[in-house]
């Protein structure tokens, strides 16, 4: 009697630890990242270990390069991954094969309802595939226009206000000594490099879609061909000094030899660094040259992976931790923002005195509200990562002078619309 | 019958099953990916035959990836092969330092290729790079040469890379045969009154020319298939100033998700590799290796 006792109070702990995975057995999330301040995510993820008992964080890097193709080989390679980040521009392709799974597969409905209404708007629609969620903000910024104040000042050059004005305005200063007035990220396998472009034909009120999806950017009339023939001019006249990649662009600015970039907000952030940039302080944010003044508004965003959905216990996990890292009270996302400048997708982080206080140092807050404003998300289609690809190094052989903006434009929307055609019939 | 037949070759499983799972079955599996539609965007690996070769041969980049491949091969591999040899012929004299430097030279063999294409990287840079710098101070130029933005800067300055990172393990092979160099045969030549000249021509060269082919063929196909320090360096750019067949594979499966057009390419590599190999094999005199 005593052993049938034993055996069922053994029956019973059992099934009540294996009704609890979390008590029964740690779980250990497979996070991959790009190796941006990886010491603030591991920090980031401790502090999410200690107040989840159960549920441990392996976290994975890669440099920002290899991130999307080492993460297409992962999923290919059904290699385990519980929680990505998420580039804007892939989420539709990684969506439509499987990669990825809509956050409501483990969230409840009541807390992702009151996310959202935080979320700006361009925000929320880079991470909505099919009109389901699929993750929440790592950071979200704008491609933004970047000038030295005291170089303008001193050659008595106002701010430019038109791509026309930017031409001047680096003729005037390289005819009175500077080599190169503009930096320019230059890597072709960046998804950065086109959309720098997109932000500055959002400047120019330009689009290079029309409503249904269709490529118009081989006009000469559109915007993008107009932007992609000053590019053209810009580099044949040996205004632009290339650089590969933004952590570059940070020291060129500071020589003091150049006047004008187009980068992420937080290169800003990271160039008025008094601690380590000797110039900090003399660069400024202006609205992106154009008529329209827009820029590009993206998002990088915390995503669960269809793998981890699989699992409700693994996919309850995984969703604690994007809740710890991007959801309220957005302390992970206001951490990014004071200590690195990061933007955010979380619209109340704007009116956090901390933000405020952090964000003054290095950056005009009403020029930089005045450009969220006006940020536009981009076009991201399943195919517009495929196409990029493609495309980027024909904007690239146009800039260098090997092909002309006519030919790059051609090619270009014809593969777009290749792309979108053969889409169309699956 | 059966024992004395099939005995070895159960031997053999341990090393064979290793090379067909991590060999032959990528290959076969590549080869029948390159015959079918196989697309991240698309669901579905439908037969298509030809479409694969035909679609990467005729689109924008294939034409100048093989031309950019075939130019970085000629250049390189015969560089390599000429700079390593006579860097051997230096250090296998003694002198003072000459360990020091031969273990110097070995460096690039130590360094992984993407550390190397960051140390050209910096080394070609603009503003900061050690190359414009000394020709500022040497007063040779008054403006930056942009190394590896200008198209045909930048691939100069990749094969240079290239060869750089080659040379280690060209020095090596040579050296090594240079030891087996019957010494007294060339202190007789030297007191025979043969020059420096004369001495390689006629009893170095015979000694070493075996290895010099294989070589040559082993940096042609490194050279034809090289990656890892173009990636890094300039991503294949300016435009398509530095693109080479094998960055093409990667572009094609990893970015454009188009994984049946990757491995056509692949397959393109591996069929004008095998006849790189047969054209240098027929160039040369068919008693090549009697005496070596």
């Amino acid at each position: 009697m005593k052993r049938r006792s034993l055996i069922a109070a053994a029956a019973i702990a059992f099934g009540l630890i294996a009704a609890n995975p979390a008590i029964a057995e740690d779980i250990t999330l497979e996070f991959t990242v790009w190796n941006y301040s990886l010491d603030t995510i591991q920090d980031n993820a401790r502090k999410f270990e200690e107040a989840n008992p159960g549920i441990k964080v392996k976290i994975t890097d890669y440099t920002w390069q290899d991130y999307h193709d080492s993460l297409v080989l992962r999923f290919r390679g059904g290699t385990p991954t519980d929680i990505a980040y998420v580039g804007q521009d892939w989420l539709p392709a990684w969506a439509a094969a499987g990669f990825l799974a809509p956050l409501d597969a483990a969230a409840p409905a009541d807390v992702l309802d009151d996310l959202k209404k935080d979320i700006a708007g361009f925000s929320l629609s880079d991470m909505t595939y099919k009109g389901k969620l699929y993750g929440l903000p790592y950071y979200a910024d704008t491609i933004s226009f970047i000038y030295n104040k005291k170089v303008l000042a001193d050659a008595g050059i106002a701010v430019p206000q038109t791509w026309d004005e930017v031409m001047a305005a680096a003729e005037k200063l390289k005819a009175s000594g500077m080599e190169h007035p503009i930096v320019y990220e230059f890597d072709q396998e960046l998804p950065n490099f086109f959309d720098a472009f997109v932000s500055q034909v959002y400047g120019r009120g330009g689009d290079l879609f029309d409503s249904e999806q269709k490529a118009i950017f081989d006009n000469p009339d559109n915007a993008a061909y107009k932007q992609l023939d000053w590019l053209v001019q810009a580099f044949k006249k040996d205004l632009v000094q290339q650089e590969t990649h933004e952590s570059k662009i940070i020291p060129s600015m500071n020589t003091g030899k150049h006047a004008f970039t187009v980068v992420f907000n937080y290169v800003l952030a990271a160039m008025n660094n008094a601690a380590e940039q000797p110039l900090a302080g003399q660069f400024a944010l202006a609205p992106m040259p154009g008529e329209a003044h827009a820029a590009l508004g993206f998002t990088k965003f915390y995503a669960v992976t269809a793998q981890a959905a699989k699992d409700p216990a693994r996919a309850e996990a995984a969703w604690k931790f994007v809740n710890f890292m991007a959801g309220k009270p957005y302390t992970v996302a206001k951490r990014w923002a004071v200590e690195k400048g990061l933007g955010f997708g979380q619209v109340p982080l704007f009116d956090d005195p901390d933000v405020q206080a952090a964000w003054n140092k290095w950056i005009d807050s009403a020029t930089l509200k005045q450009q969220v404003a006006t940020a536009r998300g981009g076009v991201w289609t399943e195919w517009t990562s495929a196409w990029t690809a493609y495309f980027r190094p024909l904007l690239a052989k146009a800039m260098v002078g090997e092909a002309s903006v006519d030919e790059v434009m051609r090619a270009g929307a014809q593969r777009w619309n290749e792309l979108r055609e053969k889409m169309a019939k699956q | 019958m059966w024992r004395t037949s099939r005995f070895p070759a159960l031997w053999l499983l341990p090393a064979l099953v290793p090379v067909i799972a991590l060999t032959i079955f990528p290959i076969v599996q590549a080869l029948w990916t390159s015959l079918h539609q196989v697309m991240l965007l698309f669901p579905g690996e439908d037969w298509v035959g030809l479409d694969n070769y035909r679609n990467v041969i005729t689109g924008e980049y294939f034409g100048v990836a093989l031309k950019n491949s075939l130019l970085f091969t000629l250049f390189s591999a015969p560089l390599v092969v000429v700079i390593g040899t006579a860097t051997a012929l230096f250090l296998n004299r003694e002198f003072g330092g000459v360990a020091v430097l031969r273990s110097i030279v070995l460096l690039p063999w130590v360094l992984p290729g993407a550390i190397s294409a960051v140390l050209w990287v910096w080394i070609f840079h603009p503003s900061w790079g050690v190359i414009n710098s000394l020709l500022r101070r040497l007063e040779l130029i008054d403006r930056s040469i942009p190394w590896l933005s200008n198209p045909d800067l930048a691939f100069l300055s990749v094969a240079v890379a290239h060869v750089w990172t080659q040379l280690p393990f060209t020095i090596v092979l040579v050296m090594a045969a240079l030891s087996t160099l019957n010494k007294e045969v060339m202190e007789a030549a030297e007191l025979d009154g043969a020059t420096s000249a004369q001495r390689f021509a006629h009893i170095v060269f015979p000694h070493i020319k075996a290895i010099l082919v294989v070589l040559l063929i082993y940096n042609a196909l490194t050279a034809f298939t090289t990656y890892d320090i173009v990636y890094a360096m300039t991503g294949g750019g300016p435009g398509t100033a530095t693109t080479l067949l094998s960055f093409q594979i990667w572009k094609e499966s990893f970015s454009m998700y188009d994984f049946g057009a990757g491995s056509a390419v692949a397959f393109i590599v591996v069929a004008i590799s095998a006849l790189l190999i047969v054209a240098i094999t027929k160039a040369l005199p068919s008693d090549l290796f009697a005496d070596a």
